[in-house]
């Protein structure tokens, strides 16, 4: 059945000589083809991804291509790809484990239209490497060889077209085969997707950028930066404790100069330092970007440098604060790094004048990353004036020690720069967030309710579960017209006069199989994202918005248990408590999943919460750990009951890999959520003139007081924010007797609690911590970031709205009034552009998203209303 | 270079076999005239000599000879140039004295040895080329080897390795996948009463797991019996027709 051959391999030693190994390889009569032509299913054994079949031509990559365009191959427009096993495995050798995974992955979505073919192990698609042979032609021979068996095997029905960069080939087996074409990558691309511009965009940065690569490393520069030590000599270092590992993070604040290096693992304890590790400035970085794990060595203690605590702002990288710098913490520099973070990156082009600016050398551009803690990328491109009133993603190739700034290669256009659109286009891809619709064969799993033919519970089923429709009054503590309910109450008495309460949480589960296409989609998504004014949901709206969602009346499979109620107080002064609260609870670090096999019992504990073990699982309609919860809760009911459990339970590494990945995209959902409200916000007060507006002026609760400014808290917009107390000029705050404020020369001095200002002519004013004040609220516009609001106090004493009985209600209207105007306006603005409106209603059916007055509105309201609730009834 | 990938999501590996398939064996029986009993293996590239000389008096000093059964004498010793790096040693290091201990071990309990009471059964192993699995090899070959010398056994001892890779076990682990540092189970079985004579692992490995790494383990050791069986029989027929002559 298998066949034996020998593979003679030639290693290299580390004392230089050459080893001669005999490796063994098997090779076997039938391998799975995963296409649906194949003549002999049975033999192939096709189980698992197959190719689709309404596809005009199979497309396989040589190695090279594989290689170098990997990220075009990744377009769910290219189908039929047959990844050949010998390219994958170039791949592997020589681009690293970051690369490969990639591939893997690709291989793995039910999204993408592509297979791997184990052409190696084929009997017939095998062929050994001749003598004298280079490996780059054995690897292009072998995959054409299997191109044309593969042609054969589907008995001459598919046309194959294999995709090569080596001109030599194309000559050579151009017209050997009939049926099996061999192109050019760019010829490929120009014959079969002549439409699909975005690839041909990428086909044209990638080989700039590899061009101006080549270029450059012919150039020999002075050095910019020091070289990486090698990795052995790094994993020595940190052994023997010379260097530390951690993970760089840059401060947003103060990008150019400052960045922590927060300590990870083994090396916290050795070194016995407690503090972060302080790296300054972009020469000690070392070309290392935030979140990257990074090797450090410290410097000697006279060179260790303190934090800066003064306000400043993003864009001033001028030295010239002239606060003298807090007591001296731990400083070192980048000589290594371990893990590359590299993501994509939403970028903007320079306007015209800046284009100039740069000169002579037009082809390469600087452009400016939205996120402040990236440096600046420079990409070559020729499209530099198309692009530069929109919003771009470009990716990172490479940072050679001779270059300032990190070269990149443009991707695609996500809109237009402070278009509603392209701006939450910008934090989905700035926190990693894909959002496409649900693809058919997802939704094919899903259950049908349609007015003709309901969903019914099935009798088998029906006999599983305990029927409580008659026995309990179930209700929704949800307020009508809310859709996704997915849990419920019930109350009774019992028989000894006890009280039971019931909660009932929808059987999400039932219609999400492991494994499925959609639960593989609703793990890579993780939680359902609520944006400002919209929201991406985690299961399909059938699911999410019908069948699990426990509406009156309506029969429905859910999972129930009893639980206990607490009760709770009055308020004293609601927004100070309120701000307390908030406040209380920002300190504390998030709470995050992980699985309980992966640390001790005594480890557990939820901070926040103050309990030794927690876990929710009320909600898996939006959340996919709940569904592991709920997966795990059956697997223990059916042990209980003696039923076979079936073998679908996550091992503890799953687990672990999978609690990595939820605590991620929550962090993401929760980063997006913020910047799209603070993105409503600015559009709430953009092109308002700050002088007139009433709602420009507004009352203010100073939270923390630092050097230079202090931190106001805006209940009425729920707006956080620095106002400063010395301007750009050096001037500081003054307040006459009238509380107006004015800038005068002068010094301010802080102390613990409140600071003071004091004027030359001898006034001075000092504001402390909870103070009320009056503060003037403007948009400071930003081209290549978001725009960010600046507030101004304008009084020390608090702004007084005259009818006394709104203030407490206006706080939570204003905020939801807030995100309703702010698309009001912008649809306003769609209306007037016929086209526009178009374009936009496409994008509406491109995402799945609600319109306008959205379910997300209400719900924002309800969440509100929630937070009311409890910060009223905080104690203090 | 990234690591190298054992278990593909293809479910192959390193050199193209599936997870539970062994590497090819080939074995002869009945190699040296002059020996009672002799055998030769190869599982893929992992090649064994044995020998076998007994049942004899006992050798050497009288005070060894058991009065109750025979004593088993195994030795065990690797080619220098049975490794990719050429040895110093060819026998007597630690790692020989250990894997003629196991040897011994696991023939004792297979050898009817209260049939030959105060004598000596020797079994000398040579391997010549070391590819992973080498005490399944010498258990496999040996087997063969006293099966030739006509010395009484309660059945084959059929040897085999696993490994444990991405939550799957492997069988017949080849040099790469044991240089890889994963645990490593090494079973010799007695595959018609399925009791096991020797079970060595040397890495930690969790106890859920165990008995699937033990399981192929078995199954890889009852596939090692069919071949044995097939070759025992091959040279049986041989032998019968040579003597007919």
């Amino acid at each position: 059945m298998l066949q034996k051959r020998e593979k003679v391999l030639l290693l290299r030693t580390f004392q230089g000589r050459t080893l001669r190994i005999v490796r063994e390889h098997y090779l076997r009569p039938s391998v799975p083809c995963h296409s649906p032509l194949c003549p002999q299913p049975a033999a192939c054994r096709n189980d698992g991804k197959l190719l689709s079949s309404d596809v005009t031509h199979y497309m396989i990559p040589d190695w090279k291509v594989v290689q170098d365009y990997l990220e075009i191959l990744e377009f769910p427009e290219l189908k039929g790809i047959i990844f050949m096993q010998t390219a994958c495995q170039t791949v592997q050798h020589q681009r690293g484990r970051r690369q490969y995974n990639k591939l893997r992955n690709l291989l793995k979505d039910a999204r993408h239209d592509c297979i791997l073919f184990a052409n190696e192990f084929q009997q017939y698609c095998y062929l050994p490497r001749e003598r004298g042979e280079s490996m780059e032609k054995w690897q292009t021979r072998s995959i054409y060889n299997a191109a044309v068996w593969y042609y054969h095997h589907c008995q001459d029905r598919m046309p194959i077209v294999m995709v090569t960069e080596d001109e030599e080939a194309i000559q050579q087996y151009g017209s050997e085969t009939e049926g099996v074409f061999v192109i050019s990558f760019k010829n490929y691309l120009d014959n079969f997707w002549p439409d699909l511009k975005a690839a041909h965009e990428l086909c044209d940065s990638i080989l700039q950028s590899r061009r101006e690569r080549e270029n450059e490393s012919q150039e020999s520069h002075g050095k910019e930066y020091a070289e990486h030590l090698p990795l052995e000599v790094l994993e020595a270092g940190i052994k023997s404790g010379r260097y530390i590992q951690g993970i760089l993070n840059v401060n947003k604040h103060r990008a150019q100069i400052e960045a922590f290096v927060r300590l990870q693992g083994a090396s916290c304890k050795d070194s016995g330092l407690v503090s972060d590790i302080l790296i300054h400035g972009m020469k000690a970085r070392n070309r290392s970007i935030h979140g990257d794990v990074v090797v450090v060595e410290l410097l000697p203690k006279n060179e260790w440098k303190g934090r800066t605590a003064a306000l400043c702002e993003n864009d001033s990288d001028d030295k010239a604060s002239g606060d003298p710098p807090s007591e001296p913490m731990p400083t070192g520099r980048v000589v290594g790094i371990l893990q590359k973070n590299w993501r994509d990156y939403v970028v903007t082009f320079p306007s015209k004048e800046e284009v100039q600016s740069q000169g002579k050398n037009a082809q390469k551009i600087l452009v400016t990353p939205w996120d402040y803690r990236i440096p600046k990328i420079r990409i070559s491109t020729q499209q530099a004036e198309a692009l530069q009133d929109f919003r771009v993603v470009v990716r990172i190739d490479s940072w050679e020690s001779t270059s300032v700034y990190p070269n990149g290669h443009f991707v695609r256009v996500l809109g237009r720069i402070g278009d509603l659109e392209g701006e939450i286009a910008t934090i989905l891809v700035e926190n990693s967030i894909s959002v496409v619709p649900f693809s058919e064969a997802q939704m094919c799993e899903m259950p049908v309710n349609t007015p003709g033919n309901p969903w019914k519970v099935s009798p088998e089923e029906e006999r599983e579960r305990k029927d409580l429709r008659e026995t309990h009054l179930v209700f929704s503590i949800d307020p009508k017209g809310c859709e996704d309910v997915d849990d419920t109450l019930s109350v009774r008495t019992l028989a000894n006069g006890s009280l039971e309460l019931g909660v009932h949480i929808a059987d999400v589960t039932h219609f999400v199989p492991p494994s499925s296409y959609i639960d593989t989609e609703a793990r890579t998504r993780a939680t359902t994202y609520y944006l400002a004014d919209r929201r991406y949901d985690m299961l399909p709206s059938i699911l999410s918005a019908d069948l699990c969602s426990l509406l009156g009346g309506v029969d429905r499979s859910n999972k129930t248990l009893a639980d206990s109620l607490d009760n709770a107080n009055d308020p004293n002064d609601p927004i100070v408590n309120r701000l307390l609260r908030s406040m209380a609870t920002q300190a504390m670090s998030n709470a995050l999943y992980f699985s309980t096999g992966s640390c001790a019992e005594e480890e557990f504990h939820h901070y926040g919460l103050a309990l030794d073990k927690y876990t929710h699982f009320t909600s898996p309609i939006r959340r996919y750990s709940d569904i592991v919860v709920h997966r795990l809760l059956m697997a223990a009911i059916s042990k209980d009951k003696k039923m076979e459990i079936k073998d679908n339970l996550l091992s503890n590494k799953d687990l672990e890999e999978l609690c990595r990945h939820i605590n991620n995209r929550n962090r993401a959902a929760q980063h997006s959520q913020k910047q799209s409200t603070e993105l409503f916000q600015c559009m709430y007060f953009k092109d308002k003139d700050p002088e007139n507006e009433e709602r420009c002026i507004s009352d203010g609760v100073i939270y923390s007081i630092r050097t230079n400014g202090v931190l106001v808290f805006i209940p009425r917009f729920g707006i956080k924010g620095a106002a400063y107390l010395r301007n750009k000029d050096g001037l500081v705050i003054s307040c006459g007797s009238d509380s107006r404020s004015e800038w005068k020369p002068g010094s301010l001095q802080r102390f613990q609690n409140k600071i003071t200002s004091t004027t030359t002519g001898g006034e001075s004013v000092t504001f402390h911590l909870f103070d009320h004040v009056t503060v003037r609220i403007s948009v400071q516009a930003s081209r290549c970031h978001s725009d960010t609001i600046r507030l101004e106090i304008i009084s020390n004493k608090p702004y007084m709205i005259p009818d006394t009985e709104l203030f407490q209600q206006s706080s939570l209207l204003l905020k939801s009034d807030l995100v309703k105007e702010v698309t009001r306006s912008v649809e306003e603005a769609q209306l007037a552009q016929e086209v526009k409106v178009n374009i936009i209603q496409e994008d509406y059916q491109k995402y799945c998203q609600t319109k306008g007055r959205s379910l997300y509105t209400l719900l924002e309201e309800i969440r509100d209303l929630a937070l009311l609730d409890v910060s009223n009834s905080y104690v203090m | 270079m990234a690591g190298l990938e054992l278990l593909s999501d293809q479910g192959y590996r390193v050199d193209g076999r599936r997870a539970g398939e062994l590497r090819k064996i080939q074995a002869r029986m009945g190699v040296f005239a002059q020996a009672d009993g002799s055998a030769y293996i190869e599982q893929g590239n992992t090649k064994a000599l044995a020998v076998v000389y007994g049942p004899h008096e006992i050798r050497g000093s009288r005070a060894r000879a058991l009065p109750d059964r025979a004593l088993v004498n195994c030795q065990y010793s690797s080619a220098t140039f049975s490794t990719g790096e050429r040895k110093r040693r060819p026998h007597g290091d630690r790692k020989s004295c250990e894997m003629g201990l196991h040897l011994r071990q696991t023939f004792e309990a297979a050898i009817l040895t209260q049939l030959h009471p105060r004598s000596q059964i020797d079994i000398y192993v040579q391997v010549l080329q070391a590819d992973g699995g080498t005490y399944a090899a010498c258990v496999n070959a040996a087997t063969l080897a006293v099966l030739d010398a006509g010395i009484p056994m309660r059945d084959f001892v059929c040897a085999c390795s696993a490994g444990f890779v991405d939550n799957t076990a492997l069988a017949d682990l080849s040099h790469v996948e044991e240089a890889a540092g994963g645990p490593q189970l090494a079973l010799a079985l007695l595959p018609a009463s399925g009791q096991i004579a020797l079970l060595e692992m040397d890495a930690r490995l969790h106890e859920d797991h165990l008995e699937q790494v033990l399981e192929a383990a078995a199954r890889a050791a009852r596939d090692v019996h069919t071949v044995l069986d097939r070759v025992v029989r091959q040279h049986v027929r041989e032998a019968s027709i040579l003597l007919g002559d």
